[in-house]
């Protein structure tokens, strides 16, 4: 039992401290402490320079090309990028598609596709959720049928994230319709040039055009861009969430903003005000107790032991956590939280109609946007039910 | 960064869990209850498996083990219910006598080491809630002794204790931190009356009444060597809340799977899976939050302090919310006092409020905030 990491680790630690402070634009992570908009260009301009580095797979082995770090290391690496201000890397590509092309891919599909993610050249999307499978998404109904060399794709995702970016999307396919639902899902991945593919933004209530839908009408698609075996898609999709994904929990990121919510409270004038210090205080408690939770499923993973029960729990506390910091962000602007200024979220330096505008503008826009966490990646009560089969008979 | 045990604490804590399976079953914790909660054949009985030394200095003949060790025996008293005043006597005491002049130490460490003698902390006052700098008894030098008036309450084994070790103030205003010296009084001292009681959870206290009684001098500036007994008694709270817990759970998690109603096991009932998991969640967040406690205790005072009010308030919100959900999920039995559970409830009740309550430790998170926060702030 040991609270402290390795010296190896805290080297490791202070190496990637001096990289990201020598290599993160300054105007980026001005943009990420005052959740100001992130353009393509930016998203991609850091997921570039950290492909120069080989850092942007960085969960990847050394045999693909990556850095082969710990789960302690590739900890580290995200406190690190979070607590600076980097910008989240887009995970669809090298954190999401990329270990499935690893394990079940073919060479040649390894050849095709892995370099152009590793280098952030090639932007990925997400192709699961559709109209009628959200938390249940293995009922998803999008078919691709084969025809010779080439699967025909006809029917829509949707929420899908920045994929007004996106130039490849790796899709759950429906290729067969007996059995269980599970088992007639293939595992596709389709360039969204395409003909046939339709993209349409989806506008959240924040007013911020982050999620789409993707139509697929015909679309033509090569059979070398199966993944794996057909009907297989579903093992595929689930081998990517039998990793044991501390950064989920987002608790890096959660520390960055404890610290802007107690600046913005400070500076409102009701840091001092101890209904509301209280409030912060709870959360900072929560945020400490979620990275103690954190640290004893990568001290698992470190010693090879299944924590699977735990880490379970990661997603649901994390998720709460991120909607209760840009609560609590909200409520310390006060009144100065209620107008709706679009264009402060595009310019740095912007300045608005009143004092402190630039700082307090997104704070509600952040709220709204929040609301999503709880939602995604599996709602928070679809998580209660994996919890519960843990524990119940 | 690791959170394995190693051999000897897994060992530890195979010895504690097998004494427990064997030497204290729910019939003698209701027992002890029935017959008014006193403790000490149990205590004794801990001493025989040499726990009562564990945290004794090995030169006073003592273990000298450390925070860890305490953690691990806490959690496997928790889990087995177990009724005895272990870390008032062998965990805070040993760490208040640490301030002692070497006389005092050799005289008194070796006794609670072997559990001949019982000696707990009696700092409570009425008035003073959970903030240890508010001492109004009065410690008064003569000739070359001290004499203490005052009174204490809420001490734990009072009229079993064979020592207590009292704060008393020698100067300063009732809140100050300065000027609060630790006496050691024993039992049966002039002027020194015990009244006892039992607590709701089935174990016993009772309140110190001191009028001129000659005390020995632990320390004249003893209020951090108090802070750091205390966080030790935190962090020993903490680790037997996370065993109570998990047995709690255990016990409510066959519950849903053998109980049926509307013919069918109550795990089959979505309400109760989701309550059963956010039980989880706060089953692990205090679990964590312990492990966070013993971690912090060697670090320097701020950290220190802060940590442990940190952990404090998790596990308070943990046991809380794990005791009342767990008793709802069991239904009317789960209220009677014939199943264990309900012991369980009351046990978790009471270490919440055990060395300051979630509100008073949030209080001290707040006053205590800084710019950062984290494991590592």
């Amino acid at each position: 039992m040991d609270l402290q990491f390795t010296p190896d680790e805290l080297a490791f630690r202070a190496e990637v401290r001096q990289w990201v402070a020598e290599n993160l634009p300054k105007d980026l992570s001005h943009k990420v402490f005052n959740s100001l908009r992130l353009t393509e260009d930016d998203t991609r301009r850091w997921a570039r320079i950290l492909g120069s580095k080989g850092w942007l797979g960085y969960g990847w082995p050394k045999e693909f090309g990556g850095p082969g770090w710990t789960a302690v290391q590739k900890h580290l690496f995200e406190e690190e990028c979070a607590l600076a201000g980097a910008p989240r890397i887009m995970p669809f590509g090298p954190v999401m598609v990329a270990p499935v092309i690893m394990a079940f891919g073919t060479p040649e599909q390894h050849k095709r596709f892995l370099p152009g993610i590793a280098s952030g050249e090639v932007w990925w999307s997400q192709g699961y959720s559709e109209p009628g499978s959200g938390s249940d998404l293995a009922s998803l109904k999008t078919r691709a049928e084969r025809q010779g060399d080439h699967y025909i794709v006809n029917g829509q995702k949707t929420w899908t994230t920045m994929g007004q970016y996106g130039e490849w999307i790796f899709c759950l396919v429906r290729t067969s319709t007996e059995g269980k639902p599970q088992t007639g899902i293939s595992f596709l991945l389709i360039d969204m040039k395409s003909p046939g593919i339709t993209v349409r933004p989806i506008i959240t209530l924040d007013g911020e055009h982050e999620v789409n839908e993707v139509f697929f009408d015909n679309v033509k698609v090569p059979a070398e861009n199966l993944i794996g075996e057909e009907n297989k898609g579903w093992t595929y999709a689930k081998h990517l969430l039998s990793h044991e994904r501390t950064n989920i929990a987002d608790v890096n990121r959660a520390k960055r903003e404890l610290e802007r919510v107690k600046r913005i409270a400070r500076q409102e004038g009701v840091l001092d005000d101890s209904r509301f210090r209280d409030q912060v205080a709870q959360l900072e408690v929560e945020i400490v107790a979620l990275e103690m939770l954190v640290l004893r499923v990568l001290s698992a993973e470190k010693s090879g032991k299944n924590s699977l029960d735990i880490a379970g729990l990661l997603k649901i506390r994390g998720s709460e956590i991120q909607q209760r910091f840009s609560e609590l962000m909200m409520l310390a602007a006060g009144p100065y939280a209620l107008p709706y200024e679009h264009e402060a979220l595009a310019a740095a330096g912007w300045q608005g109609e009143f004092a402190h505008a630039a700082v307090v503008a997104p704070l509600a826009g952040t709220y709204f946007n929040m609301r999503k966490t709880t939602i995604y990646g599996g709602s928070n009560e679809v998580q209660r039910n994996i919890v519960a089969q843990t524990l119940l008979a | 960064m690791d959170f394995d045990f190693n051999d000897d604490q897994i060992s530890l804590r195979d010895a504690v869990a097998k004494w427990v399976e064997k030497g204290f079953d729910f019939s003698r914790r209701h027992a002890i209850a029935k017959a008014g909660g006193k403790t000490r054949d149990v205590y004794n009985q801990l001493a025989e498996l040499g726990l009562t030394g564990l945290a004794v200095p090995e030169a006073h003949g003592g273990l000298g083990f450390g925070a860890v060790e305490a953690m691990v025996v806490m959690e496997e008293l928790g889990r087995g219910l177990v009724n005895a005043p272990y870390a008032a006597g062998a965990l805070v005491a040993p760490a208040l006598l640490a301030a002692a002049p070497e006389a005092v130490q050799a005289e008194w460490l070796p006794k609670i080491a072997s559990a001949e003698a019982l000696v707990v902390l009696a700092h409570q006052e009425r008035n003073a809630r959970y903030r240890l700098n508010h001492v109004s008894t009065t410690a008064t030098q003569s000739g070359n002794g001290w004499t203490l008036s005052g009174q204490k309450g809420v001490v734990p084994a009072a009229d079993e204790a064979d020592a207590f070790i009292v704060p008393a103030r020698i100067s300063g205003a009732a809140d100050a931190t300065g000027g609060i010296g630790l006496f050691l009084v024993t039992q049966g001292a002039a002027g020194a009356t015990v009244k006892g009681y039992p607590t709701q959870d089935g174990a016993r206290a009772g309140e110190l009444k001191l009028a001129n009684t000659p005390a020995t001098l632990i320390t004249a500036e003893g209020f951090e060597v108090l802070e750091k007994a205390v966080d030790i008694g935190i962090a020993a709270a903490c680790a037997e809340g996370v065993g109570a817990m998990d047995k709690m759970v255990a016990i409510t998690v066959d519950y849903m799977n053998t109980r049926k109603q509307f013919g069918v096991t109550l795990s089959t009932f979505q309400a109760l899976r989701h309550k059963i998991a956010d039980v989880k969640m706060q089953q692990e967040l205090g679990r964590s939050m312990s492990y966070y406690a013993s971690l912090k205790l060697g670090e320097p005072a701020p950290q220190r302090r802060r940590a442990i009010s940190q952990a404090k308030v998790q596990l308070g919100q943990s046991v809380r919310f794990v005791g009342q959900q767990c008793t709802q999920i069991h239904g009317g039995i789960g209220v009677t006092d014939e199943y264990i559970s309900s012991h369980y409830f009351k046990r978790l009740t009471v270490l919440e409020m055990a060395y300051g309550d979630t509100l008073h430790h949030l209080g001290e998170v707040s006053a205590r905030m800084t710019d950062t926060a984290g494991v590592f702030a």
